[in-house]
């Protein structure tokens, strides 16, 4: 007799206990497998959570019910508002984490939530019965062969499918330092015909606090008073600890030069493809030799750690070279390297395998998120894994997936960029892939949302009450600016919500002048001014881009019916046909966005469809066959 | 919209008799088609043009008529489909059997445009060069077509394009300011991207400097002929068209309808409509014929009055002078052959108007001079030295829509607003140039375009 759950969730980082926990709170019993109990929610590289477009995502996350915003709320040293200088659809917040404690308190939530059995133990193969998912094979010495079944499978794997690390010459299979990769697992996935592709990502050495000699370096200190990620949380309590900023020389660009052919990133050791926007230290000197320096941020990694990050300086070259480079900057040279850096290497699945509910089409039930979808970064992870846990229990439960348009949060925009175009590198958020960036912002992201994660069934009775009083004072608020009229600089009346187009004036300032009293709760005033400010300084732009969306939602409403075979409908080209049968747009918004189809393809499509609709209602294929067998690289 | 997967046919020139008319079968199976239609064993060589006969199949083989075949394969035809290109004898029947012969060889009838529409499908034209495929089978002047084949040959594309190209590197480096903070430099200065715009905003609104003459020669004009009785409105209406179209008598009122005809007046199509004289009268038919003169009035582009120099002006005319005045006209002082009753000058109502003509109609030389001053009063503005390039009212919208949000962008720009502002108004620009071209166009609109051709373009 087996062991059953409704949904085992594989892997703890920041996909995996989303998911978990969203599994669980929509009343699922959860599995949840990992390898130690001691490596939850892990942040193996940079110790902060949030920055440009990826602080929408944690606030987005908060807002339907998710954990990571209270979590980094809870356990973060530094909290900042980035883009401070331009408007508010581009404030993002980022904080610095205390690294172990964020993982503890994960640990916590998760182990407070009832519904989740915690599992550690080691993943071997998805086991299958035709096209469906049953659970999975342990694998780990002692229980190796038991099986546990399941009626979703959420894997949420992260670096560990095949990994290998490498530092310089030196190459070991590991998913992380120190942790064995699953190589089991990637051959039962690949064995199913999955499109996979490989992609390499790295991170910095760790230096020992008290051998740096910070008086030689710029303090960089977080906001005061700090802005929290999560709707819940009224006031961040914990102190407050400086960063530190030093640039790199010419004695840097030299040694990196000299040992480029000892990098595995130069010398074709590494054939994964790392992200642009994160470079290593070898890319930054060799692709940009123009530039004289660049930025190099000292980063604790928790406040009773002495282990610091030195952010900016990832890199894959042999130890006795990282030595030389960290003790090449001011103020380094005596500085202890704990742990060198390092470029891992590993497989990940094409996520146009997926649907926007990150369900895979080959195998029903099967839910994929996190990096294993080509993505990096916590947050993307985090957003996924909440997806990922939220569908597979209304698959469990047989209700239909929920998906969030493109222009309703970045969470559906990562799902839908994923999902239509794939990964040709790891996919990060930027606040450039929203197409109505204006509409979506930190300071509306409950507006936005909570209702949606209130009738998924995620958003407490206690979020709810509170968010109801929120909206409630954002309406009465509304009301109030509309109504008022203010004196300006030089002496002139003007209608309040025309001041407040121009991007000089401050709704607070119009409070403090006792023009206008708001309804504002306690330790909610960034949320509750922001959003009445930037309705109203935004105004025409929101109207504008308002209607844009009206208009376009006629083809994203458009659903293609599921298995629609593509290769019978007249006049696509092979290749337009070849690219929609991997895709499987679900709409044909969707099906625009895929790259290579033009919209005259769509408008052919749309007629195919209408076409269909008048005839009869003829049954569709359900499955398209697909003409790739296992193990065919995509996406290079 | 259309099916794409079948083989179509259609007879791609004008109907009536004709030295030598066109079948185009186009589609995967139009060589096959044309192999059964055709005698003879060999397949037809690509891009060669051959002699052939057309078989009856249903009267034993029993040619039809003898033709040029030309098979122009996939991709690099017209529809970017295999095609095959029939030129018979021109006589409708002729034509109409060889089609119905394709038809039962399996081909299907094509609808009107879809041989364009499926050049546009396969990337062979874009939005703009399908449009103007069928502005050029429908041009009726020289000037229409040369307008409409510079805009096939992608004169219109490569602006749009080159706009949308500048467009693009700007919004990138100013999404890079915003999405990399830390680096701690702007991609672009603010002082930068309002100059950047406004450069942009007056290349298109340069082109759209010829857009109103452009609608005028694709569109054409009405041009109304309207006087009180028996001032010579129908003379000047036949002298204009060079041929006796309306009865001219001495009987006052003779005109009762609205007549009208087409002439190419300085490659502009128009219309040109001659009206009841306009005057009180009790005749019911004559007096309808003067309310519809006065309601074409009103859909007139330019008007052309007439006045008779040989008899006094009365309040008819000037009430006529007074109603017309918020119109562009053309005053034509008719009569001068005659012993004049009064002088344009002496007319406080003409008072400084430019376009006034004196001549006498019986006279060739006077209706050169209204020809003249009617292409003045037409060509507003300065005359064209150069084709104008935008004709499409499509185009002409969607490039003022792009305009305003390149206004509203370098506003924005000079007001320091944020990054984030100035790009939500580049991309309204660049929505608007991305439907023009067709990258970027609703489904609706793309129907409606292709419904204009006629079968067998």
């Amino acid at each position: 007799m087996t062991t059953h759950f409704d949904i085992i969730v594989v892997g703890a980082g920041h996909a995996g206990c989303e998911a978990a926990h969203a599994a669980a709170r929509l009343g699922c019993s959860v599995g949840l497998c990992t390898l130690s109990d001691e490596t939850v929610a892990l942040m193996p590289c940079n110790p902060a959570v949030g920055g440009t477009a990826k602080g929408h995502l944690v606030r987005e996350i908060d807002a339907l019910g998710g954990l990571m915003a209270r979590a980094i709320d809870a356990t973060g040293i530094q909290f900042k508002l980035l883009n401070r200088s331009r408007g508010p659809a581009v404030w993002s917040p980022r904080a610095q984490a205390d690294k172990r404690c964020y993982g503890a308190w994960m640990r916590d939530a998760l182990r407070r939530q009832p519904g989740i059995e915690w599992i550690l133990e080691r993943v071997g193969k998805v086991v299958v019965d035709g096209s469906r998912v049953k659970g999975i094979e342990l694998e780990s010495d002692g229980r190796a062969g038991e099986r546990l079944s399941c009626d979703a499978l959420v894997v949420t794997t992260g670096t560990f499918l095949n990994g290998v690390i490498h530092v310089g010459p030196d190459r070991w299979p590991a998913g992380r330092a120190g942790e064995p990769p699953s190589e089991t697992l990637a051959s039962s996935l690949k064995a199913h015909g999955f499109a996979w592709g490989r992609l390499k990502t790295g991170t910095p050495p760790r230096l020992d606090r008290r051998s740096l000699d910070f008086t030689r370096f710029e303090e960089d200190l977080g906001d005061h008073p700090p802005v929290p990620f999560s709707f819940l949380t009224d006031g961040i309590t914990r102190p407050s600890v400086p960063c530190h900023l030093l640039y790199t020389n010419d004695r840097v660009r030299e040694l990196v030069r000299a040992n480029i052919d000892r990098s595995p990133l130069y010398n074709g050791q590494i054939s994964g493809i790392g992200p642009r926007y994160c470079p290593s230290l070898e890319d930054k000197i060799m692709r940009f030799p123009d530039r004289e320096r660049h930025h190099v941020f000292l980063e604790p990694e928790g406040l009773d750690v002495d282990e610091i990050y030195v952010n900016g300086y990832s890199m894959s070259l042999p130890s006795d070279v990282q030595t030389a480079l960290v003790h090449a900057l001011p103020g380094l040279e005596d500085a202890v390297l704990l742990r060198p850096g390092y470029a891992v290497e590993y497989d990940f699945i094409q996520p146009t395998e997926l649907a926007r509910s990150l369900e895979t089409g080959r195998l029903d039930g099967l839910f994929l998120a996190g990096q294993i979808n080509g993505t990096s970064g916590y947050e993307e992870a985090a957003a996924q894994g909440l997806l990922a846990g939220i569908n597979a229990a209304r698959r469990v439960r047989r209700e239909s997936p929920f998906v969030l348009r493109r222009d309703e949060a970045y969470v559906g925009i990562l799902a839908d960029d994923l999902t239509t175009t794939g990964c040709l590198e790891p996919y990060r958020m930027f606040t450039s892939r929203a197409e109505h960036r204006l509409l979506l912002r930190i300071d509306n992201a409950d507006l936005r949302l909570t209702p949606r994660g209130r009738d998924v069934g995620l958003v407490s009775d206690a979020r709810w009450e509170r968010f109801e009083a929120r909206r409630e004072r954002f309406e009465q608020n509304m009301r109030r600016v509309r109504r008022t009229t203010i004196t300006l600089g030089d002496g002139t009346r003007a209608r309040a919500s025309r001041a407040l187009r121009r991007p000089d004036t401050r709704l607070a300032d119009f409070v403090a002048a006792g023009e206008l009293s708001l309804c504002v709760a306690d330790g909610q005033d960034h949320v509750d001014m922001a959003s009445v400010e930037t309705e109203f300084r935004y105004a025409g732009y929101l109207e504008r881009q308002v209607k844009v969306v009206a208009r376009a939602r006629r083809d994203e409403g458009r659903a293609i019916p599921r298995g629609l075979p593509f290769d019978s409908v007249p006049g696509l080209s092979r290749e337009v046909v070849q690219r929609l049968t991997e895709v499987r747009p679900e709409t044909l918004g969707q099906a625009q966005r895929v790259p290579g189809v033009t919209p005259a393809a769509v408008a052919v499509i749309g007629a195919y469809m209408g076409r269909m609709g008048r005839m009869s209602r003829a049954p569709l294929r359900e499955d398209t066959d697909r003409g790739d067998g296992p193990g065919n690289q995509r996406g290079r | 919209m259309f099916a794409t997967d079948d083989t179509i046919v259609a007879i791609a020139t004008p109907p009536g008799a004709g030295g030598i008319g066109i079948v185009r079968v186009s589609g995967p199976r139009a060589a096959l088609i044309a192999g059964s239609v055709l005698r003879g064993e060999a397949a037809l060589e690509p891009r060669r043009a051959t002699l052939r006969d057309v078989i009856d199949p249903q009267s034993d083989g029993r040619a039809v008529d003898r033709v040029l075949a030309t098979y122009f394969p996939r991709p690099g035809s017209y529809t970017g489909e295999d095609v095959v290109e029939i030129s018979g004898h021109g006589s409708p029947v002729l034509l109409r059997e060889i089609v119905r012969t394709a038809r039962e060889a399996g081909a299907r009838l094509a609808e009107p445009g879809e041989f364009t529409f499926r050049a546009f499908l396969n990337g062979r034209l874009d939005l703009i060069q399908a449009e103007a495929v069928g502005d050029l089978v429908e041009a009726v002047t020289p000037l229409q077509a040369r307008v409409a084949f510079d805009q096939l040959e992608g004169t219109v594309t490569a602006l749009v394009a080159d706009v949308d190209r500048a467009l693009f590197d700007l919004i990138a480096r100013l999404e890079a300011s915003l999405d990399f903070p830390d680096e701690g430099y702007h991609f672009v200065e603010p002082g930068a991207v309002a100059a950047e715009t406004r450069a942009l905003a007056d290349r298109i609104t340069h082109l759209l400097g010829t857009a109103q003459q452009g609608r005028l020669v694709r569109e054409g004009c009405q041009v109304v002929v309207l006087g009180r009785p028996n001032v010579g409105k129908s003379t000047l209406f036949n002298r204009l068209l060079g041929a006796p179209r309306a009865i001219v008598t001495d009987v006052p009122g003779t005109t009762r309808d609205l007549l009208t005809d087409t002439v190419d007046l300085d490659g502009i199509p128009v219309t040109l409509v001659d009206t009841a004289g306009l005057r009180a009268t009790r005749d019911v038919i004559e007096a309808e014929g003067v309310s519809r003169a006065r309601a074409a009035l009103r859909v007139a582009y330019v008007v052309i009055v007439v006045l008779d120099r040989s008899s006094p002006l009365g309040p008819d005319d000037l009430g006529l002078l007074a109603d017309t005045a918020g119109t562009p006209r053309l005053v034509v002082v008719n009569k001068i052959d005659r012993p004049a009753r009064w002088m344009p000058g002496d007319v406080d109502a003409l008072g400084d108007e430019h376009a006034v003509v004196s001549v006498s109609l019986l006279d060739t030389d006077g209706a050169e001079a209204i020809r003249a001053a009617l292409a003045q009063a037409l060509w507003t503005g300065e005359r064209l030295r150069d084709t104008p390039s935008i004709s499409n009212v499509r185009h002409i919208d969607l490039l003022q829509a792009a305009t305003a949000a390149l206004e509203r962008a370098a506003g924005a720009a000079e007001a320091a607003a944020t990054e984030e502002l100035l790009i939500a108004d580049l991309q309204d620009a660049r929505r608007a140039l991305e439907e023009i071209s067709g990258r970027r166009t609703p489904n609706a609109v793309l129907e409606r375009i292709f419904e204009r051709f006629c079968i067998g373009k």
